[in-house]
């Protein structure tokens, strides 16, 4: 998303979210001196020097920061110079998760976080998701030993599934020999410290996997003020984790290509702001430049959840923009669909199937 | 049925009005006016209840109108043979419209009344808010009911079934519910699983449809044959399954079917999911469920939401339904 037409709605933003931390203030009985007090120390540290707050990541006894820096975006920065840059700026400013994917640009992804995070590695809480869309224990063990290499690491604070979207990835990942006997098996060599499973698709799809009872420690889904009126995963899968104390990473808090700010029915802070506002570890956010770090650092530093008014207030103000889930494409047409995956499971590509 | 000559279909009790009985196989009327001339549809109606089809669906909006006056047309002299089914398509706008929608499909079936008369294509989260809102849709329901014009209520969508579900729980008197039911379906985004039993249940009478996935892409794909998708959709606990037939043999072909239906054993029903389980996972055969190009424009124009035409599921819907998502004609007062 370009950050020019944003910026506009920086200063708005700040200025009703101010308002609202006001009036909550007012009506807020003993939290009133609390509120009070936080916002003048707010009012007195300059917003640039607030780190991102960070929050505990489910019952693992590590905390991550409530904002997280997208893989797949990070490929997409114009060189290896403004990765490490974006990076580096991320990292001073709080952030500690960063997202990654074995499949995102072919690997270049990876060994663009690999290089940023040379003598920082113990700084980052770095997570990678293994792609073997149904196939095996084995595939996704040497998977991992690629990502390593590309991160330049000997382990992974978070291995993850990716792409569990179809009706039959519960089946495939957990038949013998699937994918979720390496996940414990790189937990036991110590080469990753927790394991989780992410997906774009469907809700019943991701409770189906945690119906598994299955050890995991996170769980990534799409999460925006959008999802929570079409087949809902805020709905349905976020309290089902919470209960579980598996922690929940939310993605796509802009529908995952910002039309949804593209096309006027929400601001990027508006969408970023109430994706952090959830009962969740963290959101993960694409950021292909500094400049689109630099919007998210506005909302992100010393972060304040809106009030559950608010949020209510903006799922009902965008419910006409999601209803027909226009802007969610990725729970219902093939386009967010990775072609390894449908490949993998026998199904046609995109470009051979209707709309 | 004094004026049936030809085979005969099983019958089923309609839901918990258990003095009213239909065919197994109902006749979709969307398809009838894919006929390739009137001749051609008027012959297909005749053909069908002669072979013992006694339930007919149609829509006020398939083909702008069309598919109701074949019916009409095809039903003349037969009308008291059959259970006649037409939907109404206010899509969330006023009851007085769902009335004037009435009055002219009535006008085009040639009848002065239906047997069951469904809201059309439920889909959108909103939609069962919007249906029972006063002055809404289920007014004019009830009050063509008390009239006499028309016999049971329901409502049909192809999308989702939680909105089904929610429909349900407006506590509105529905008799029939229509849903996508195929062995596709048992795997993803389940009707079957979801809002059958429900149904079934409160004695609601359920009605299949795209027992062939639409427009038959599995069968040309070579899944599963039609006989054994028409079978399996007959097999599930409902009143009826409605399949498009637009030539005289694809009508034979499903004929042959239903005259000779003995219901699949539960394990033959698992043996066909289980088969076709992989290939329906990503759900690329019930597109209906998730595309935007099975949505209608005029449903999205009465719902507020836009027609891009940047989309390539909006121009492919727009093809589809021959509307270029500017509104119908006007409806005569």
């Amino acid at each position: 998303m370009s950050s020019g037409a944003n910026d506009k709605f920086t200063r708005r933003e700040f200025v009703r979210g101010a308002a609202a931390l006001t009036a909550s203030a007012i009506a807020g009985g003993d939290s009133i001196v609390a509120a009070k007090n936080n916002a003048t120390a707010q009012a007195a540290v300059p917003s640039s020097d607030r780190p991102v707050p960070k929050r505990p990541l489910g019952k693992t006894g590590v905390q991550v920061s409530a904002l997280g820096v997208g893989g797949y975006h990070l490929g997409s920065t114009q060189d290896q110079q403004e990765a490490n840059e974006l990076v580096a700026k991320a990292l001073d400013a709080g952030i500690t998760f960063f997202d990654n994917a074995w499949d995102y640009h072919q690997g270049l992804s990876e060994e663009r976080l690999g290089t940023a995070l040379q003598g920082k590695r113990d700084q980052a809480f770095v997570m990678t998701k293994v792609c073997t869309h149904g196939r095996g224990r084995d595939v996704a063990m040497q998977m991992l030993e690629q990502s390593l290499r590309r991160l330049q690491t000997d382990h992974l604070d978070l291995w993850q599934i990716h792409e569990v979207i179809y009706y039959n990835d519960p089946d495939l990942i957990f038949r013998p020999g699937g994918a979720a006997e390496a996940l414990l098996e790189a937990k036991k060599q110590g080469k990753v410290r927790f394991i989780g499973f992410t997906g774009h698709k469907d809700p019943a799809i991701h409770l189906r996997m945690l119906a598994h009872d299955f050890p995991f420690d996170t769980v990534q889904m799409p999460l925006n003020a959008f999802d929570a009126t079409f087949r809902s995963f805020e709905t349905q899968v976020v309290p089902e984790a919470n209960k579980r104390g598996i922690a929940v990473l939310g993605m796509k808090s802009l529908g995952g290509s910002g039309e949804m700010v593209r096309h006027g029915a929400i601001t990027a802070q508006e969408g970023l702001r109430y994706a952090m506002s959830l009962p969740i570890a963290t959101t993960i956010s694409g950021m292909d430049s500094i400049a689109v770090l630099e919007q998210n650092l506005e909302v992100a530093r010393g972060f304040q959840p809106m009030p559950a008014a608010d949020m209510a207030a903006l799922r009902d103000r965008v419910r006409i923009y999601a209803a027909d889930g226009r802007y969610e494409l990725f729970k219902t047409t093939k386009k967010y669909d990775g072609d390894v995956g449908r490949e993998q499971h026998h199904y046609p590509t995109p470009q051979k199937l209707p709309a | 049925m004094s004026s049936r000559s030809g085979g005969a279909i099983p019958l089923r009790p309609f839901g918990k009005h258990a003095d009213v009985s239909v065919s197994i196989l109902g006749m979709g009327g969307h398809h009838l006016g894919d006929a390739k001339d009137e001749q051609t549809a008027i012959a297909l109606v005749r053909e069908a209840v002669d072979g013992g089809i006694t339930f007919f669906d149609n829509c006020w909006e398939y083909h702008r109108g069309k598919s109701e006056v074949l019916l009409g047309k095809g039903l003349k002299g037969h009308r008291t043979d059959v259970f006649l089914m037409t939907k109404v398509c206010t899509h969330g706008r006023d009851g007085s419209l769902a009335m004037q929608m009435l009055e002219e499909s009535l006008n085009r079936l040639q009848t002065d009344h239906l047997d069951l008369w469904q809201a059309h294509g439920v889909g959108f989260e909103n939609d069962p808010e919007l249906f029972m809102r006063p002055g809404g849709a289920a007014e004019a329901m009830l009050k063509a009911r008390e009239q006499g014009k028309v016999r049971f209520l329901g409502f049909t969508g192809h999308k989702d079934p939680a909105i089904h579900l929610s429909m349900l729980n407006t506590g509105f008197p529905f008799d029939a519910v229509q849903m996508p039911l195929n062995a596709f379906d048992a795997t993803f985004h389940s009707f079957q699983a979801q809002v059958l039993p429900e149904l079934n249940r409160r004695g609601v009478a359920a009605l299949g449809m795209k027992p062939m996935s639409g427009h038959g892409e599995p069968i040309q794909n070579g899944a599963l044959t039609a006989e054994e998708a028409l079978r399996y959709a007959m097999s599930l606990p409902v009143t009826t399954t409605i399949t498009g037939m637009e030539k005289p043999d694809i009508l034979r072909q499903n004929l042959r079917i239903a005259q000779n239906h003995q219901p699949m054993s539960a394990s033959e029903m698992r043996a066909l999911e289980d088969r076709v389980k992989d290939v329906a996972a990503d759900g690329h055969f019930e597109l209906y469920k998730v595309s935007l190009k099975f949505d209608n424009p005029e449903a999205r124009m009465a719902h507020g939401f836009p027609l891009d035409m940047e989309s390539e599921e909006v121009k492919e819907m727009v093809t589809a339904v021959e509307n270029t998502g500017h509104p119908y004609p006007e409806i005569p007062k």
